[in-house]
């Protein structure tokens, strides 16, 4: 049963994945983005940690997806946008070799996978049935020790704890803080002098621009009316 | 707690369908869950059909008229003729509208709505799913039903549709904060983020005072009350959505049966916060009598809760967009935040039991009844406070702005007198 659901939950997220990468519409991939996410939720409800199911939940479904959708439609030309890129073929090779050193690094859990355990219906702790590595701290035992009916209270003391991780949970608060004020301060409303002192500042970087582009203009055509102009101004002044 | 009768009467169905798939107890798992999914979700859906019903009759009567009765004996059968009206209206699509996005978004919709009745308790041992983190589920369902707004106003094909769709996700998004932050306080004091452990800290089993919380933090429960309407896009706070102003937001492009269950959708959701509001600070199933009563007396304080929802959608009128997102994060915000502060300092300082006192080292005991009493007082104290300094505050903005207005006005006339005597 628990299999069944990994493979479920995993063709979600590829599948989600997939469709992300290469469908056509900006839209359609930020919803597909979101569809991933929801399988992501269902790993975590699968290892048994219901906090970060919902967690994730909340935090990517109901703000940085809603984040993400209107930044794609505030984007201009999004329904003619190409999937494609020039580095295309790049980013698959690239991608293909990590692919293949994650392997490497997890050769040992992949060549192990003992299918006499994959379709079990123990209530044991491991993702699908794979021993994720042979090292013994990996093993179901192990794991089903760390997530107790209590790991809230865990997780809690953890983020506060001075020895543990209260530090990174404060420069993490500080980082959020600074993009606060950062977007604050760049949405702020304008008061008159500084509306005033912004368009002088572009109407004097056009004025530039045009100068530059006559400047750039102005020696082409010269040299060929210098002599009939000469010519002119002789011939007016001998009329005189 | 003793089971309750209708904890009872379920395990009993139970039962017996297990029984009957006893050859594969998978299936007959499956089932039963299948089943009770089932059943809330008919419950919450003939709820809504006659929410529907209660609210015209009662904003009616808030109005001086009658409201429907011509559709059967007193109007009871109104419910099905808006079903059968629903059902018949014409199915209409926009051209060059998304089919997918657009046809997928009321689903969306109504799945999210109904899926936060799993984790209410509507008696002892009778709940959906006993969830840990049941509190966090219900919000994490609110914010999923945001994104299948910004797909309605975008699958609309229709400028209108979809500004509507953004500031309808503004303000929801907004509201999200000072909702969770005026949870916080109820699930510090009970420590937990169950549903079940609030309930039974508000009861008289096992030790616990028998004192619901909104006697505990009355500011947190009115601030989660007003988050809980604005929410769900209900009047006053249904700027974006009603029929009159920005051509009714974002189901602008909707009709028949799709913009039933955007209906349904935001029916369901008001039900569900009474509910979740009704739990978390009137006791939720807990009363005075036998256990077996327990789901009168959450049908008692829901429709109380539900009474004042239709009561402030007859009597106020609309808040304007930018009036209501004032007030979300100039007020609601800095004082949720301030009443955690002083919830949780006064949580430490003040304690019910010695237990509590040795657990962590400090801590006057001054009892149960003491320590609500405390939180009481300083919660009322902080809203008289925070009232007062928003009042100044707006009135100082109101004679700014009066003071403005008659210095223009004065220009103005300066301007056209000067005009008239050149003009002469």
């Amino acid at each position: 049963m628990q299999q069944l659901l990994f493979i479920l939950f995993s063709v979600i997220i590829l599948g989600a994945a997939l469709m992300v990468v290469t469908t056509k519409n900006l839209f359609h991939a930020a919803l597909f983005l979101i569809l991933s996410f929801f399988g992501v939720a269902g790993f975590y409800v699968l290892l048994e940690a219901g906090f970060f199911a919902v967690a994730q939940v909340l935090v990517y479904i109901g703000a940085i997806s809603i984040l993400i959708i209107f930044a794609v439609m505030l984007t201009r030309g999004m329904q003619s946008m190409t999937p494609r890129n020039s580095q295309a073929v790049t980013a698959a090779v690239v991608c293909g070799i990590i692919f293949v050193v994650l392997l490497l690094v997890f050769q040992p859990a992949i060549i192990s996978i003992d299918f006499s355990r994959v379709i079990s219906t123990s209530t044991a702790r491991q993702l699908g049935g794979i021993p994720w590595a042979n090292d013994p701290a990996f093993t179901s035992k192990a794991v089903a020790s760390t997530m107790t009916d209590d790991y809230i209270r865990a997780f809690g003391n953890a983020l506060t704890d001075p020895s543990q991780y209260a530090v990174p949970f404060e420069l993490a608060s500080v980082l959020i803080l600074l993009a606060l004020i950062g977007a604050i301060w760049v949405a702020r409303e304008r008061r008159p002098f500084e509306i005033l002192a912004e368009r002088a500042e572009i109407s004097r970087e056009l004025a530039e621009e045009e100068a530059a582009d006559a400047a750039a203009a102005q020696p082409a055509p010269a040299p060929t009316p210098l002599p009939e102009a000469a010519h002119a101004t002789a011939t007016q002044s001998d009329g005189h | 707690m003793d089971s309750s009768l209708l904890q009872s009467l379920l395990d009993a169905i139970g039962n017996f369908i297990k029984g009957i798939f006893s050859f594969s107890p998978m299936i007959g798992d499956l089932v039963v869950m299948g089943l009770a999914a089932v059943v809330l979700m008919t419950v919450a859906a003939v709820s809504f059909m006659y929410l529907t019903y209660a609210e015209r009759k009662i904003v009616a009567r808030i109005q001086d008229r009658i409201g429907p009765n011509q559709a059967g004996p007193f109007g009871l059968l109104v419910p099905l003729a808006d079903g059968v009206k629903m059902f018949t209206k014409e199915d209409t699509t926009p051209t060059k509208a998304d089919r997918w996005v657009y046809n997928i978004a009321p689903l969306i919709i109504a799945v999210f709505a109904l899926s936060g009745y799993a984790v209410l308790p509507f008696a002892p041992g009778v709940v959906g799913t006993a969830l840990n983190v049941g509190v966090l589920y219900t919000i994490a369902i609110g914010s999923g039903a945001i994104v299948a707004i910004i797909m309605a106003g975008w699958g609309s094909n229709n400028k209108y549709a979809l500004l509507g769709a953004f500031r309808t996700v503004a303000q929801l998004v907004g509201y999200e904060v000072p909702m969770i932050l005026n949870v916080l306080p109820v699930v510090m004091m009970a420590g937990s983020l169950s549903f079940i452990d609030i309930v039974y800290r508000q009861t008289s089993f096992n030790g616990n005072p028998g004192i619901p919380f909104i006697l505990y933090f009355p500011l947190s429960a009115i601030v989660f009350l007003i988050s809980g309407i604005a929410e769900t896009a209900r009047s006053p706070f249904d700027l974006l959505e009603a029929e009159s102003e920005i051509v009714a937001g974002f189901h602008v492009e909707y009709s028949g049966m799709k913009f039933a269950l955007f209906f349904l959708g935001e029916y369901v959701n008001a039900l569900a916060v009474s509910i979740i509001f009704s739990t978390l600070f009137l006791g939720g199933f807990a009363g005075p009598g036998a256990s077996v009563l327990g789901p009168v007396w959450l049908l008692v304080k829901v429709a109380a809760v539900f009474t004042i929802f239709m009561w402030l959608r007859g009597t106020l009128p609309r808040v304007r967009v930018d009036q209501m997102h004032d007030m979300n994060w100039k007020f609601f915000v800095p004082v949720s935040i301030i009443n955690v502060l002083m919830v949780m300092i006064l949580g430490k300082i003040f304690v019910p039991t010695e237990q509590i006192a040795a657990l962590s080292g400090t801590g006057l005991v001054v009892g149960h009844g003491g320590q609500a009493v405390i939180m009481f007082v300083a919660s009322i104290a902080l809203g008289a406070i925070a009232l007062s300094l928003a009042g100044r505050n707006a009135r100082a903005q109101r004679i700014a702005e009066e003071r403005t207005l008659a210095t223009r006005m004065a220009e103005n006339m300066l301007a056209s007198n000067r005009a008239v005597a050149t003009g002469k």
